[in-house]
């Protein structure tokens, strides 16, 4: 398949990018941060690390007080495979959000086709501008040839 | 089947993207001069993708800036979101998203090193009229300035006596006085829709991750608490009174704003998360399709 190597190259890219990133953060941002924060992004890369999921917790101060996040990292060979930072709101915004949408709908929607439907307008995200598209498609271009 | 709600449409594209005000009559020349000036001006005032423009001046030399007459609204609200996302949604994300690959050539492949985006009470002050800017930031008022332009060119066609509009940014829309049934995009699937907003004053802000991405993980809405791209929401849908505050919220709601916050300031909202459900505020003007 000749789509293969683009998602794979963009993925790897990430997972640098992850790694790098999530751990920065928790060293410049956290205090008290439990697990490896401490790594820099000039440090020696030559380590190997084990498989697995690996999950820190941090504390920041921001206006509203105190908050704590975790980074849940997946390392696979050595590259990260995926990152998720979770808020941790034991008080406040995301548990008072769970009650007021339990009072609307939560629920896996499929849609609808919009030819069928008599709207006046569809309202999307942002239509990419003709600059960000071509990028898109010259790095895909980039990553069949590489 | 889409049906225009008014006869006339004046399409242009401006700050990266296409933009469309409809009316009942063509715009006098003067009034479309006019739309185009201030557009331009608020570009040149507050783009980080051009070398000439304020927000570019104060990248390269912190101090104190006395900001354009249109900032107070747009600093004020993103001090609110600021605070109303505990730090998560912040003017300060500029370089980390340049980093990242979304910079001013679209060079799209991030860096090696991501800057942690600065807290703002270290790196600037806000007094109403000046801006001391004490460390160097890039701005990027991505999260609501878009929806704050649509608000602007609205309120400019109703000074030259078009009280009758829809102002469309792409994404942000504002309509003075012309019902409107808007389907709500499928962030994975644009020929389809997963339900409608109905209003005839007001503004409609949608915003998605799934559009301006440029790899896995990578996109434009970023939590400045982690110097990450979002996780967990990938669009969100939001009706307010103005379109400043529904492109700030929907920029918010990726990052658990303050439920009292947004109760105050939007009047419905809706988002789906990345399994593919959808929440959706008690009392949507519209319909769902659940």
């Amino acid at each position: 398949m000749t789509s293969t190597p683009a998602p794979r190259l963009v993925a790897v890219g990430f997972a640098g990018l992850g790694l790098t990133a999530a751990l920065a953060g928790c060293a410049t941002t956290a205090s008290g941060a439990q697990g490896d924060a401490g790594v820099n992004p000039d440090a020696d890369t030559s380590a190997e690390y084990a498989d697995g999921t690996y999950t820190a917790q941090g504390d920041y101060v921001s206006p509203a007080g105190p908050s704590k996040i975790t980074v849940e990292i997946t390392l696979t060979d050595d590259l990260v495979t995926d990152v998720v930072v979770t808020p941790l709101a034991t008080e406040g915004n995301s548990v008072q959000f769970q009650g007021q949408f339990a009072d609307g709908i939560a629920t896996v929607v499929t849609g609808k086709d919009i030819d069928t439907l008599a709207v006046s307008r569809v309202g999307g995200s942002s239509l990419t501008s003709g600059g960000f598209a071509d990028a898109v498609e010259k790095i895909k271009a980039e990553a069949l040839v590489s | 089947m889409i049906v225009d709600p008014l006869p006339v449409a004046w399409r242009f594209d401006a700050i990266g993207t296409s933009w469309r005000v409809d009316t009942r009559h063509p715009l006098p020349p003067a009034v479309a001069d006019a739309v185009t000036a201030r557009v331009e001006r608020f570009d040149r005032d507050w783009s980080r993708f051009r070398d000439d423009s304020l927000v570019a001046e104060i990248a390269r030399t912190p101090g104190r800036y006395r900001l354009p007459a249109d900032a107070p609204p747009l600093l004020d609200h993103y001090r609110e979101l600021f605070d109303a996302t505990a730090g998560r949604v912040s003017p300060l994300v500029g370089r980390a998203l340049a980093a990242l690959g979304y910079d001013a050539a679209y060079r799209l492949r991030p860096a090696a090193h991501i800057p942690a985006v600065p807290a703002w009470d270290d790196a600037i002050a806000w007094d109403g009229e000046y801006l001391e800017v004490v460390r160097p930031v890039v701005l990027d008022i991505g999260a609501a300035g878009k929806g704050y332009l649509v608000d602007l060119v609205s309120d400019l066609l109703t000074d030259a006596d078009i009280p009758e509009h829809i102002v469309d940014g792409s994404g942000d829309l504002r309509t003075r006085g012309v019902p409107m049934r808007i389907a709500l995009e499928h962030p994975l699937d644009p020929a389809k829709a997963v339900g409608i907003a109905e209003l005839s004053d007001g503004a409609f802000c949608a915003s998605a991750t799934t559009r301006r991405a440029w790899g896995d993980g990578l996109h434009h809405v970023l939590d400045a608490a982690t110097g990450m791209p979002t996780r967990g929401v990938i669009a969100t849908w939001v009706l307010a009174p103005t379109a400043l505050l529904a492109d700030g919220l929907a920029t918010a709601l990726f990052l658990d704003p303050d439920p009292e916050f947004v109760a105050r300031s939007a009047t419905a909202f809706a988002r789906m998360r990345v399994d593919g459900s959808l929440e959706v505020s008690p009392g949507f003007p519209g319909e769902v399709f659940a």
